[in-house]
């Protein structure tokens, strides 16, 4: 699947939908959107993994630096990643990334139903 | 034509011009008016009986006699006769006005041809303004003055100021003309207390383009009272053609009416204009302007006029050149700035590029600058939002790499019209889709007037400059400066130098990396008492290199410490990285705190002295002795346990990957390596695979160490030719067992 960042909302949040691989090829392209995003420093972002079929280190580790820009930018940051995507969910368990940035089944959840 | 400006004279009759005055204007028989204005006399004459045969109403009164059925014969005194003899005997245009007195009043006399005609026009001395001799004896000076300047502001500066102080206008204004006959007011010399009119914009409509044929042929025109009434040509067609006569070479010739419609409305009572030619295209006007009532330069000042007019012609494309040379100049010793700061900082282009005293936003005069290297990007000034430029400079590279009128010229660009009209975008070599860009801005964005359109006194009116400006502003929307040739060449320049950097660069990083790499393997498994090893590293096959380490340590009390880790990322920046984290983590180990510990301890080192990176790590501790083996994990894969023919994966013990959280503890799972056993570390590139899910992936590796025999070193190799790893990822897998 060709990688792209679409920008999409839910809920009124902006959202980005990243679909095929996010890895050092292409999470630049990520960085961009995100901080294009955040430097309106909107009150929520989702960043949804629903449709991303890779993701490597590079790509987690660019998770980690969105939930910490967002925290400095007082954003609500909430990723999207179905246990049914194994291939990202299993990297995303692995790094304990959802200790950093809500990690959630589908974006219908409200903020109040985010856990973690 | 319709040049420029103040308060409208309250004159119904020429203030009911139609909306549709323009329109007419352009189809107006502006040569053939049949009219001259009244400040003079026209006769058209026979040749070379120079008989009478087209007057202007009146023209008696201007001779002191009647000049019906006459000819110049019965109207000249014989001298004068003589030397308009010996004028028609050479070129015309080299006659000049002959200073005649018939009847006794003093006139200059201006001959042209229109057709088979000779065209005289007779135009008094008396009532002329006179600059006066001492003007004259200035002119050496004004030529030096006007050669001088080696900048078209220059030389139109000086032309506006001379012009205004030979003719006595109250303004003097310079147009320059654009690609499409635009114009704007380049140069001004006023009446200190009148509105400036300086960077006024007119459409190409203002001058319809019959007028413009007319001024690049004839070069200079007055209508010395604009509230003339004007004067019928008798009879109205010339005999024997049918045709009424063709005035384009007169100077009588009366104007249209819209134009004075245009002048009454700018409350402009007497005005001239003069053409500048450049190479025999109209490149602008001279135009005076009086707004106190009729103003008649001698017909002297205003061939000195016209001189000066078309002595500027002259300058103007060397000027031009000699200004664009210096502009080129200018942006070339910038370009080369640049590419001299990009190599003192290679390794950090963007760096050079972006953060410098001069930045690539000064190479050329733009809006906007937008850099984009190693994948990110850097923004200078106004530009399109950062998620549009990419798509805007992908477009505009694919029609050419330069255009000054994006939203024009490509579909699903109007969002950025307003910052980004015009793009000059060129790319840097390397594959990484890294480029360079500039933005300019919709014109009407960029030019001021020196007067405010909202309070202006002249705005009022069908015809102003108000109404111009703002039917200018419409023709230009979405249209930028464009892109000059010198210009483009330097961003071209520049992109090419960044491209032979950075690759330069790529394989200085491959060699640098590749060498620090080595360092973090080891050349040799060390001997340990009680332990044996097996280790295998792959390198990535893209010719980058990963993250992977692996480390031995034996500890003061016998045991060893077994580490793998990984470090998100490739190339020079993660294996130094890689290398700081190993040299840390050693320290912590050999503080003998358990595996938990120093990953705590490394954990807090990331997050003071390397934010934004992250890594994962494995570490177990075994005493050689017992088996009794300490585990802690740090966000890594989970190692792989096999005992008694069956693979366990070791999932406790397990925190986050390094440099998520600033202060976590770790936790640590306890278990025993009992002889036989053996327990495998890896790092991702062993079981990560396009297309197959990790789970999987960690599934077949499972299965692969519990089938696997013999020692920890065929174990590993066995365990890597079982998965056959990709090789877009480096893979590193390290085995231990006890002896």
């Amino acid at each position: 699947m060709q990688f792209a960042v679409d920008r999409t909302a839910v809920h009124g949040r902006p959202a980005l939908r990243v679909r095929g691989e996010l890895d050092i090829a292409t999470v630049a392209r990520l960085a961009e959107c995100v901080e294009a995003e955040l430097s309106a420093a909107p009150r929520g972002l989702v960043v949804d993994l629903t449709d991303t079929a890779f993701m490597d280190s590079s790509g987690a580790r660019q998770l980690a630096r969105t939930a910490k820009r967002a925290a400095a930018t007082g954003t609500a940051l909430q990723v999207v990643c179905p246990r049914s995507n194994s291939a990202v969910r299993l990297v995303i368990d692995l790094l304990e990334l959802d200790r950093l940035v809500p990690v959630v089944e589908t974006a219908g959840l409200t903020d109040g139903e985010v856990g973690s | 034509m319709t040049t420029s400006p103040p308060p409208a004279a309250p004159d119904p009759v020429r203030r009911q011009v139609d909306a549709d005055a323009l329109a007419r204007c352009a189809d107006e028989p502006i040569a053939v008016p049949g009219a001259v204005q009244p400040h003079g006399a026209l006769l058209a004459v026979t040749e070379p009986g120079l008989v009478v045969v087209v007057a202007s109403a009146g023209a008696a009164g201007v001779l002191g006699a009647e000049v019906t059925g006459r000819t110049l014969a019965d109207l000249l005194p014989p001298a004068d006769l003589d030397r308009l003899r010996a004028a028609l005997a050479g070129d015309l245009a080299e006659a000049g006005p002959l200073r005649v007195s018939p009847g006794g009043r003093e006139l200059d006399l201006v001959l042209s041809r229109s057709g088979d005609l000779l065209v005289t026009e007779w135009e008094p001395v008396a009532g002329a303004e006179q600059a006066g001799a001492a003007w004259h004896r200035r002119l050496p000076t004004v030529l030096q003055r006007l050669s001088a300047p080696t900048s078209l502001d220059g030389l139109t500066g000086v032309l506006a100021r001379e012009v205004r102080a030979l003719t006595g206008f109250d303004r003097v204004m310079v147009y320059r003309f654009d690609a499409e006959w635009n114009g704007e007011v380049v140069a001004e010399d006023r009446r200190e207390d009148l509105e400036p009119f300086l960077g006024l914009h007119y459409p190409a409509s203002d001058i319809p383009a019959q007028a413009r044929a007319l001024y690049a042929t004839q070069w200079l025109r007055l209508i010395p009272d604009a509230a003339y009434t004007p004067v019928p040509l008798e009879p109205p067609l010339v005999p024997g053609t049918g045709r009424p006569l063709d005035l384009s070479g007169a100077m009588l010739r009366s104007v249209s009416p819209v134009h004075l419609e245009y002048l009454a409305n700018m409350g402009v009572t007497a005005s001239m204009s003069v053409s500048l030619v450049d190479r025999g295209r109209l490149w602008g006007l001279v135009a005076c302007h009086s707004y106190s009532g009729p103003h008649r330069p001698s017909h002297a000042d205003r061939t000195a006029a016209e001189f000066l007019g078309r002595t500027a012609s002259l300058l103007l494309h060397t000027t031009d050149e000699a200004g664009e040379h210096d502009r080129a100049v200018a942006v070339a010793r910038r370009e080369a700035e640049l590419v001299a700061a990009v190599g003192r900082t290679p390794r950090t282009p963007a760096t050079a590029l972006v953060d410098g005293v001069l930045t690539v936003l000064d190479l050329l005069p733009a809006a906007g600058a937008a850099v984009r290297l190693d994948g990110r990007l850097h923004l200078l000034g106004t530009t399109p939002p950062a998620e549009r430029v990419a798509a805007v400079v992908a477009a505009v590279l694919g029609a050419g790499g330069a255009t000054d009128r994006l939203t024009r010229a490509l579909p699903g660009f109007d969002d950025v019209a307003e910052e980004a009209s015009g793009v000059l975008a060129v790319e840097v070599g390397g594959g990484r889709g890294d480029f360079l860009a500039w933005f300019r801005p919709e014109t009407p964005r960029e030019v001021s007037w020196g007067g405010d359109p909202h309070t202006s006194k002249v705005t009022d009116g069908r015809l102003s400059p108000r109404r111009s400006f703002a039917r200018w502003t419409e023709t230009v929307r979405g249209t930028a400066r464009p892109w000059r040739e010198h210009e483009v060449a330097a961003a071209r320049a520049l992109a090419g130098h960044l491209g032979e950097a950075v690759l330069a660069r790529a394989a200085e990083d491959d060699r640098l990396s590749a060498a620090l790499q080595r360092t973090l393997l080891l050349e040799e498994l060390p001997k340990v008492p009680g332990v044996a090893l097996g280790a295998r590293y792959r390198p990535s096959e893209a010719d980058v290199v990963g993250g992977d380490w692996y480390d031995l340590v034996p500890l003061p009390g016998g045991e060893l410490a077994v580490v793998l880790g990984d470090v998100a990322g490739h190339g020079l920046s993660a294996a130094s990285v890689t290398a700081q984290l190993r040299h840390a983590l050693r320290a912590a180990l050999l503080r003998d705190e358990g595996p938990a510990a120093a990953l705590s301890a490394l954990n807090q080192l990331v997050g003071a002295l390397l934010p934004g990176e992250m890594a994962t790590v494995v570490i177990v501790q075994l005493d050689p002795g017992t088996g009794r083996v300490a585990l802690a994990n740090a966000g890594h894969l989970p190692a792989v346990h096999a005992a008694g023919g069956v693979g366990r994966l070791v999932t406790d013990g397990r925190g986050p990957a390094l440099g998520l959280l600033d202060a976590v503890p770790y936790p640590q799972a306890e278990l025993v390596l009992d002889a036989g056993d053996r327990l495998l570390l890896y790092s991702d590139g062993l079981v990560e695979r396009r297309g197959r899910p990790l789970p999987e992936g960690i599934e077949a590796l499972r299965e692969a160490v519990a089938a696997a025999a013999g020692e920890p070193q065929e174990v590993v190799d066995g365990v890597v030719a079982a998965l056959d790893p990709a090789g877009d990822d480096d893979v590193t897998v390290v085995g231990l067992a006890r002896v």
